[in-house]
């Protein structure tokens, strides 16, 4: 229904068209086909903005709670492959679902990370960076605009976010449809298709922010499932996100030939990585 | 460790395993893995020295050579522990092991009985310091 509305909204657009949710006037101005360069109003606002800065571990211990006591309303199909999924997990067998060192994607990111990430405040912009895995990363528009009307499928999606007070609303669609919706890194399904996420950041405390999601993937879901992530604050320097390149992990620093540094790829045996210069 | 919560750190370190073991036949597949593939019950504790100590994403590899009681050929263990990220919070640095280091691992083992595991804890026999793959409780605002 927001979506509708934001998208209806898009199609008014006028210099005087009023934008429900916007941060800045200036969003007014979509669908224009130009970023416009930011004022110093468009920073100082910035400043009104809840403080998040910091880096943000997942409280794991209730990503497991939540597991349980408020799994996905799955559809019965698909509550069978759930269901195998999680005797292949207690049998040693696990599903790589965070597979080829793709992005973990939305919404299994917010849902089942064990890494951290920071949250950055721009004009017109909110970025969520992530540690681990490549280009794990969240561009949220909360410049006015809407979703473009046949958004590339991506593994993070198209989001537009809007302030709700000190709440930041996100919504967002055109995910993939091999994103996994994943209650743990072994157990979930792709949401092969028409998904759509609406999000609500916002803190619980001082130093808890909370990401209430609605996600609604009717290809795999009986319904909208609401549920709850927690992140816990940290500004110790020794949380600040480090580079993680996954594949970098399958390769060990070599040398080659001509005296140049080089990755080499780890050698398997039986599944398990043995040293460079193993046979 | 709780099964639990070693389940969980398993998990943690397991994209590197998953993607390890889906790996074998397979140019470089890369995967981030769950720990299930390795036994949370037990644990095994080896003496050995360290031959590697990569510090890579997703996962953190120590090869660890141990020489066998009957004096047989030295034994290669790969032992996988989470990010160095994660490590750098619990007090590692990309040198806390060096090779020809001296160390008692402390581990849960791959199920499928290859010399292979997830590390609980690495002591370094020359100086008693013991390294663990966690930065502790869950709260906010660790120091």
């Amino acid at each position: 229904m927001i979506r509708t509305a934001l998208m209806a909204a898009a199609l008014a657009a006028s210099p005087l068209a009023a934008w429900p949710f916007a941060a800045a006037p200036a969003a007014a101005a979509d669908p224009s086909p130009i970023n416009a360069p930011p004022t110093a109003q468009d920073w100082q606002a910035l400043a009104k903005l809840p403080d998040w800065s910091g880096v943000w571990t997942p409280v794991i211990s209730d990503q497991e709670k939540q597991e349980k006591s408020n799994p996905p309303p799955w559809k019965p199909q698909v509550a069978k492959q759930m269901e195998h999924m999680y005797a292949e997990e207690d049998a040693g067998r696990p599903f790589p679902i965070i597979d080829h060192c793709f992005p973990t994607g939305m919404p299994s990111w917010m849902l089942i990370t064990h890494n951290a990430f920071e949250i950055l405040f721009t004009p017109g912009r909110v970025t969520i960076l992530g540690e681990g895995d490549g280009n794990r990363l969240r561009r949220i528009y909360t410049d006015g605009r809407a979703h473009p009307a046949d958004p590339d499928p991506s593994f993070h999606g198209h989001s537009i976010g809007h302030w709700d007070k000190d709440t930041l609303v996100v919504d967002t669609v055109g995910l993939l449809p091999q994103a996994y919706l994943a209650v743990n890194e072994a157990v979930g399904i792709p949401n092969n298709g028409d998904m759509h996420i609406v999000e609500r950041l916002h803190l619980l405390n001082p130093d808890t922010l909370a990401d209430d999601l609605d996600i609604s993937a009717n290809k795999v879901l009986s319904k909208t499932w609401h549920t709850t992530r927690k992140y816990y604050r940290q500004r110790a320097k020794k949380f600040d996100i480090l580079e993680g390149v996954c594949d970098q992990g399958f390769y060990s620093d070599a040398v080659d030939a001509n005296g140049n540094s080089i990755f080499a790829p780890i050698k398997f045996h039986n599944g398990v990585p043995v040293g460079p210069d193993s046979k | 460790m709780k099964y639990a919560s070693m389940k969980r750190w398993l998990r943690a370190a397991w994209w590197a395993a998953a993607a390890l073991a889906g790996m074998a036949a397979v140019a470089p597949a890369t995967a981030h893995h769950s720990f299930a593939m390795f036994e949370p019950t037990k644990t095994l504790t080896l003496k050995g020295t360290i031959k590697n100590f990569q510090w890579t994403n997703p996962h953190v590899i120590i090869w660890v050579l141990v020489q066998p009681e009957d004096g047989s050929a030295a034994q290669e263990w790969s032992l996988e522990t989470t990010s160095p990220g994660v490590l750098t919070r619990a007090g590692w640095t990309r040198t806390s092991l060096k090779p020809g280091d001296k160390v008692s691992v402390v581990f849960s083992p791959l199920r499928d009985g290859s010399r292979g595991g997830a590390l609980n804890s690495a002591t370094l026999l020359d100086t008693g310091q013991k390294l663990v793959p966690s930065f502790g409780k869950e709260q906010p605002g660790l120091k």
